[in-house]
This record gives structure tokens, sequence and C-alpha cells, in this order.
């Protein structure tokens, strides 16, 4: 039984062990012991060293300079091309496009952030620490937008990494002031009505709310703290003139990345929440002020904590689950290790009488952790390469990461993960990842692994033990797979 | 009725149980309906799917993309040249245009837009239910399928719907699928689904598809195949879904008679007419209905393409349609009469013309869209006689 428990905790905060690892002693400790420190980062082999074969000029851009840079680049592209249209026939416009914008930004850009986001939970030695850092990357969701903002978002989502070290408080400032999300919810659009740029009409932007909306609603204190429209509009106008400063040709020597345009800024003070913020001599400090008091607003607090619990917990987690995780949120000022500590916490309290059904990309990186088996290895080069792309294949299981269709992030519920449609994929996806493994010479050692994985993680009810118990069950790894991998003791967790 | 009423009548349906409400085709029927819901994202420019010809300011907003040979629909209104098929269905008497038309959202952002399409309440993220899957619930009829791999949110609220995408990866086997009927046997949220999965592996194909026949089932013309292959069954779905998820947001270079506008309402065309050819004699009885999130506006902007705007067109064409007509409430496209001095108004509330399909195809009554919960809408004159109906 206190076996069963550990096995299901592990998959709850992290992806489970491999088949034939023992579980560890204290739980709590092992998960805990994952959070002290940042992982690297980078596209890996199974023994955790970067992978070899990769295009030389492939790297994780982190160097903003280098960001903006690729980002321009790929602003400038699209545009030339729209410019090509009116010469070339449609097909070879289309290829045009394909080679110029296709591979490198729509394909590749996105392969290797998620190739290098799957193999490092996988081989990266801290998965604990890495379902964390998907929960924040689904808090602070930024996904490929209108703005060709592709190359933004790997840089942005790992630049999170770091701060989950910190306050909550220095994530949010980071996360809303940080280009890609700036531009992702087009808050470098967002002028003042007021503002000289708006008066003197150097532009035709206005006021857009995409942001200051998102602050409110799903960054900080909710809608169940009743904030009204004016609050919204007061946010908004605190955010003008926040921007992605890139490489073009308005750039006139200041620093790349993020840029507070004072011209566009709206003047004056504005109210959020019966709060006044007026800043005369510095106008960007008002949104530091209001982060800071949005941080440390109690709705903020339980917001996180009910969303923490019911990404980790259960969709309808436990009241005293909840409470403890606002009361640590509350306590430490946001600190962001002790409400780490303070959910895994709870996540073993509540182990026995809660359970999540997991999201497709957690769900197939535990099929991998326990059956011993990695992502496909195809690296896109081109369209014509054939073979199994890794975000396609959680495309195919209905999640297909970075494209999150809405900025509130996938779905932390377990019933909106429960589909016939997700449901079938999830059982022949099986026999696609025994391929691959098939193809790569280590089916028995998968055998092997998800065999002494069912022995560990099943409970003696399981309704899957009486099929392991068949004679040919060793023999028909499929068989074996959907028996392990479909019983209620696993898909759920 | 007020929002706040609204949606407290609606956020209590889940709960709410309406098995005991007779519905008129309580046993499916040759002549029961069958609705295809087509999602168009993006935000689809009503004035280059169904340009306004006998506008005077046409022309001159739109002096590189406006539409210069469409399909005459009548003096005021055609269609694209690239939707033949739906210019046939108007001869036929088959096709309905509503104009100037729209959901109350004014904020043209994307994410919220496609969020209050679907749920149908202007507050964005104000609900986990869909004014279909709604409808469904409030008249417990038996089934509905959407042509995708998640549920999308404008089917939910209700038990009865499914999903269904063509998929490459190889089939399960009976061994395969028996197995997990044992295992989930004593599990209330995933037994439902075997009987579903089972019948889905229940081909000859057991070595995945090829990449050529997983393109062709992916497009336009295969998913309408495989939702007219359940709808046109006797006791299959009466709603069906399709998914258009790209294309629509034309910002830049949208094209006029060719270009990416153009190609994404020819797979709009294309798909209309796969779905009457595989519906068969369900044709008659049919109905596809198209929903997008908002409208563009009127002008063209300095990119030739359009950005985010209001009002917009809807397309109603089926046998369901008895008369071909254009409903409007049309202020033309001077400066003053736009929403905003930018955009096609909303003139008609788009979901006084969805309770009107609510009404035709699942027999509910406008009193019981409004006060289920279904869907709050603002009636509009102009829609008089749509489908037949007061």
């Amino acid at each position: 039984m206190q076996q069963q428990l550990i096995s299901k905790f592990t998959r709850r905060v992290a992806f489970g062990l491999p088949g034939g690892q023992s579980l560890p002693e204290d739980p709590v400790a092992w998960a805990m012991s994952q959070l002290r420190s940042v992982p690297p980062i980078d596209i890996l082999e199974r023994d955790g060293t970067r992978r070899a074969d990769l295009p030389a000029d492939m790297k994780l851009l982190s160097d903003m300079d280098e960001v903006m840079h690729a980002f321009v680049d790929h602003q400038r592209i699209e545009k030339e091309s729209f410019e090509k249209a009116k010469s070339l026939s449609p097909r070879e416009y289309e290829a045009y496009r394909e080679r110029t914008v296709g591979t490198p930004y729509w394909r590749l850009e996105h392969w290797k952030e998620v190739q290098a986001r799957e193999t490092t939970a996988l081989f990266g030695g801290a998965p604990v620490f890495e379902r964390f850092w998907h929960f924040w990357t689904n808090h602070f969701m930024v996904a490929p937008g209108n703005q060709n903002n592709d190359t933004l978002i790997g840089p942005y989502q790992r630049a999170l990494r770091p701060l989950m070290m910190g306050s909550y408080r220095e994530m949010l400032w980071q996360a809303v002031t940080h280009p890609s999300m700036l531009v992702y919810l087009d808050n470098n659009r967002n002028t003042g009505p007021r503002s000289k740029a708006a008066r003197e009409k150097w532009t035709t932007d206005s006021i857009n709310e995409n942001l200051g909306r998102e602050l409110l609603e799903l960054f900080t204190i909710s809608p169940s703290a009743g904030y009204t429209q004016q609050d919204v509009e007061g946010t908004t106008l605190i955010l003008t003139g926040w921007r992605d400063m890139k490489p073009d040709k308005w750039h006139k020597g200041q620093r790349l990345g993020t840029y507070f345009d004072f011209d566009r800024h709206e003047p004056g003070s504005q109210t959020v929440l019966g709060k006044k913020y007026t800043a005369f001599f510095k106008p960007s400090a008002k949104l530091e002020d209001l982060v800071t008091d949005l941080a440390n607003h109690p709705a903020t607090a339980r917001h996180l904590a009910h969303k923490l619990c019911v990404y980790f917990i259960d969709d309808d987690p436990p009241a005293e689950a909840v409470a403890k995780v606002e009361a640590a949120f509350i306590n430490s000022k946001g600190d962001l290790p002790t409400v780490h500590q303070a959910v895994i916490a709870a996540c073993w309290e509540t182990i026995e009488t809660t359970r999540k059904f997991a999201s497709p990309e957690t769900w197939f990186l535990q099929v991998l952790t326990l059956a011993g088996a990695e992502p496909p290895r195809t690296i896109p080069l081109t369209r014509e390469v054939r073979g199994i792309k890794t975000p396609y294949l959680l495309g195919d299981l209905g999640q297909e990461i970075p494209r999150c269709p809405q900025p509130n992030g996938w779905p932390i519920r377990s019933i909106d993960w429960i589909s016939k449609e997700m449901l079938d994929r999830r059982l022949r996806v099986l026999s696609v990842i025994g391929g691959e493994e098939r193809r790569a010479g280590r089916s028995l050692d998968m055998r092997v692994k998800v065999s002494m994985a069912a022995r560990r993680d099943l409970s003696p009810e399981s309704p899957a033990l009486p099929l392991f118990k068949q004679a040919d069950m060793f023999n028909d790894l499929r068989l074996g797979l959907v028996a392990f991998f479909a019983s209620p003791d696993i898909l759920w967790s | 009725m007020q929002r706040r009423t609204f949606l407290l009548k609606t956020a209590g349906l889940a709960t709410l149980s309406f098995t005991g409400i007779p519905s008129t085709w309580a046993n499916d029927a040759a002549d029961t309906p069958r609705v295809l819901y087509v999602l168009l994202r993006g935000g689809m420019d009503g004035l280059t799917a169904a340009p306004p010809i006998g506008d005077r300011d046409y022309d001159q907003i739109r002096p590189t993309i406006g539409i210069q040979k469409a399909l005459r629909l009548n003096a005021d209104f055609g269609l694209h040249p690239a939707l033949g098929t739906l210019h046939r269905l108007w001869g036929e008497g088959h096709l309905a245009v509503v104009h100037s038309t729209g959901f109350g959202y004014t904020g043209r952002s994307h994410f919220e837009g496609q969020d209050v399409m679907q749920t149908g309440i202007m507050t964005p993220y104000a609900v986990n239910s869909g004014w279909v899957g709604r409808g469904m619930e409030r008249a417990a009829i038996n089934s509905g399928v959407a042509i995708s791999i998640p549920m999308p949110l404008i089917l939910r609220g209700n038990t009865r719907a499914t999903t269904d995408f063509p998929n490459w990866m190889p089939m399960l086997r009976a061994t395969d699928t028996d197995a997990v009927k044992k295992l989930w046997a004593n599990e209330p949220l995933l037994a439902p689904f075997t009987d579903a999965i089972q019948l889905a592996n229940d081909g000859m194909q057991t070595r995945g598809m090829g990449k050529e026949a997983f393109e062709d089932a992916k497009s336009m013309r295969g998913l309408a195949r495989v939702a007219a292959a359940q709808m046109r069954e006797d006791g299959g779905p009466r709603v069906g879904l399709i998914d258009m998820r790209n294309g629509f947001d034309t910002h830049a270079s949208q094209g006029a008679e060719k270009g990416g506008h153009a190609d994404r309402l020819r797979d709009l065309d294309t798909l209309v007419a796969s779905f009457k050819e595989a519906m068969g004699e369900r044709w008659a009885h049919s109905l596809v209905v198209t929903v997008t999130e908002f409208g563009r506006t009127a002008a063209e902007n300095g990119t030739t393409g359009t950005d985010h705007g209001v009002g917009t067109c809807c397309f109603l064409a089926g046998g369901l349609v008895t008369e071909s007509k254009v409903y409007a409430d049309w202020r033309g496209l001077e400066k003053r009469a736009l929403f905003e001095e930018r955009d096609l108004p909303a003139t008609i509330d788009i979901n006084a013309v969805y309770a009107k399909v609510l009404e035709r195809s699942l027999a509910l009554s406008p009193t019981q869209i409004t006060s289920g919960g279904v869907l709050d809408f603002k009636p509009h004159p102009a829609l008089n006689g749509l489908f037949g109906l007061g």
C-alpha cells in the first residue's frame, strides 16, 4: 500500500521513476531535494549530456541581444515574403515561404525548445523542478501569436527557471515586462490616449487591454476578487508605453529587450482597486508599485494556492491543502521555494484521497520515464524529413506545445483531458512509442522496465494484474504497454 | 435579461437534469434535423465573403482588396467567386446570408472573441460550457460529434457529445480494446468511452495511415466526410462541428479574387460541397452554420489587409433553409455608419441568428433558449421568416 502511494506521489509531483529503480524511502525529502537549485536545460541524451548530432548552429538563445535580433530577423523575413508574393508563382511562393519562414521559425525553432523541454524533464536529473517549471510556463502563458513572436517564446520560458528560486513578485514583474509577454498580449501597441504619441498623431495605436486584463484575471487577483472594468482600464493605462525594444530602424542605441516609452505612456495618475498610482518624476514606477501591490494582495495568494492545488492535487482540492499553501504564500511573502515545498507537503498529505488525470504532455513524460524510453529523435530540418517529430506527436495527443490556443494556458483540470478522441490517442501512441524503441533495438529493455514498473506500481487489486499473468504477455509488448499505461492506477496519479 | 442573472442561470446548468423534458424528435426520424457548425477562427472578413456590391462606398474604402467579380445574389450583395457551391445553393433556395451581424463583444481580441463565440456569453472566460452544448442538454438530444481532438468549448455542457478526428497512428487490436474494457470497467469517467474507442479501432488498417491518406483525411473534404459519415446515419449525431483553425486572420496581403482569404473561403466551399454530397438524402434536413469571432475593419489597412473588427456575415446553407435571402439591417459603409468609425457594425445580434438555429434544429422555443440558460440574445425583426419561423 505504502509502495503504491509513494509511486503515485512520484508521478504526481514528477513523472514517476523508471521501471527497475526503487522508490524513495522518504518521498517528500526526495522531491524537496530537487527544488534547491536550477538545473541547466538543453537537448539531452539519456545520460544527461547534450545531444551530439544536432546542427552546429542550433542552440537555445538566452542572451537578450541575440534574442531580439532573432525576433527582428523573423519579422523582416515575413515582411519580405509578402513582397515576394508579387513576383513569384503560387508554387514558387509556397516553396520560398517554406524555406525562409516555415522551416526555421515554425518548425525548427519550436522543435528545439520542445525537445529541450522534454529531454530535460526526462534526463536532467530534477523532474520535480521541471513539473513546477511546466506549471509556471503554463501560468504565464506565451504562445505563438500574431506578431511573429516564435523566437521569443523559448527564451522567455527558460528565463522563468531561475525566478523559481525567488519571490512571486519578482517572477510576476519579469514575466509581465518581458518583451515576449509584451508582444504576445499586444502591450507594445498599448498607447495612452493623452500620451504625446497619440496627441501628436505619431501612431494610430490606442488602448489595448489584453495585458492589463490578464494581469488582474490570470496572473494575480482573479475575477473572484471582484474587480471592475475601471480597474482593468486603470491597469491598462499604467501599462501604456511598456514595449519591446528591438534592433529595427527606430532603435537608437537603447538596451534591447524591454523598453518604457515615455511618449506613449498615459500621463497623470491612475486608480486600481481604489489606490491611486502617481509618479510624476518616474512614471515607469507606477507599474512597479502596481505589480508589488498585486503580488502581495491576499486574493493573489488565494488564487495561486487554489490553482497550484488544482494542478497538483485534484480538480476539487481539499480545503485544508489550499489553506496550507495559501498560508505559506502569505507568511513567506510569496517566496516561491517555500510555496513549492508547501505544495509538495500537501500533495503527500492528501495523496491517498485525491487524484489527477494528467495532461497529455505530463502523461507522455510519465510513459517515457516508466518505460525507459525517449522522445522521437527526428530533427525536422526540412518539411520532407520523415519520422515522428515530438511537438506534432504531442499535438496528436491534444497538446501541441507551444501552440496553446488561449492565454489562460492549457487546461489544468482532469476533466478537460478526457474525450473519446484523446483517450483513443493515448492508447494508440503506446505502440508508436514501442515501435520507436524497437527500431532503436531497445525493445527488450523496454519490456523489462515495464514489467518491473508494473510489479512496483500497480496495487494488488489492479485490474491490470490478471492481464500481466497471461502467459504471452511478455512477448506482446503492445498489449503489455496498454495493460500497464491504461490501468487506472497509472492513468490517474 | 441582465447578464448577471443569465450567468447565474447558466452557472447552475451543469447541476440541473433535463432528462425529463420531452423532445419533438425523441426517436430519430428521416427528417430529424442535422446541423454542422463550422468554426472559422481568426475573424472572417464579411465584406470579402459577401461583398456589398450595391454599396457606393465599397470600392472606395477597398481599392486593392475589393471584390470586383462577385457572384451576384441580389442588387445589394454578392458572394466571393470562391464560393461557387454556396452560389448554387442560393439558386436552389437553400442559402441564407445574415450580414452586418456579430457578437455584442467588441474587444477585438482573438482569444476573448473565440471564447465568446463558443460560450455565447459576452464576458470572456465566464463559463466552461458552450451554447450548442447547453442547447443539446436542454433539448436532451442523443449525440453530437466534434471533428476535433479535444472537445471544443462550444459543444461542452452536455454529456452526449463525442470527438473524432483522423488519426495516422496504428489501430488498436481487439486484444488491446478488450483489455481496456476490463481496465476501465469501474471508472465512471472513462468507461463511457470504451465502446466508441472499440468502434473507432474496428478496422482493417493496423499499420497506421500513410502520409498522403492522412493528409487527405485531414483536408476539408476529408473532415466533412468524417462528419457526414456519422450524421447521415439513422440515430447518428444531430450536431456536428468542424474547426477551421487557421487562416482568416488576414492583416496583410489578404488578396481579393485570389489570395489568402480566397483560399480559406474555397476551403469552406469545399467543406459545404463535400458535406452535402456525403449527407445524401439527409441534406434536405441539414444545415451548415458558420461561426467566427468577429469581422474585420471596413476599410483596407496600410498593408492591403484588414484588422480585427466587429460585424461580419454568417452563412446558413442546407435543406433547412426555406428561402434564399440576405437578412441585413444595412447602415452603409460611410465612416459615421461604422462602429467606432472603423468596423462594420453588428446591427443584428448574431446570437439571435443562432437562437433561430437552435429553435429550428432542436425544437427549443425562444423562451426555453433564454430562460433555460442556453443563449441570451436580442431579437431582430429582420430575422423574421428565417427557416420559416416567425
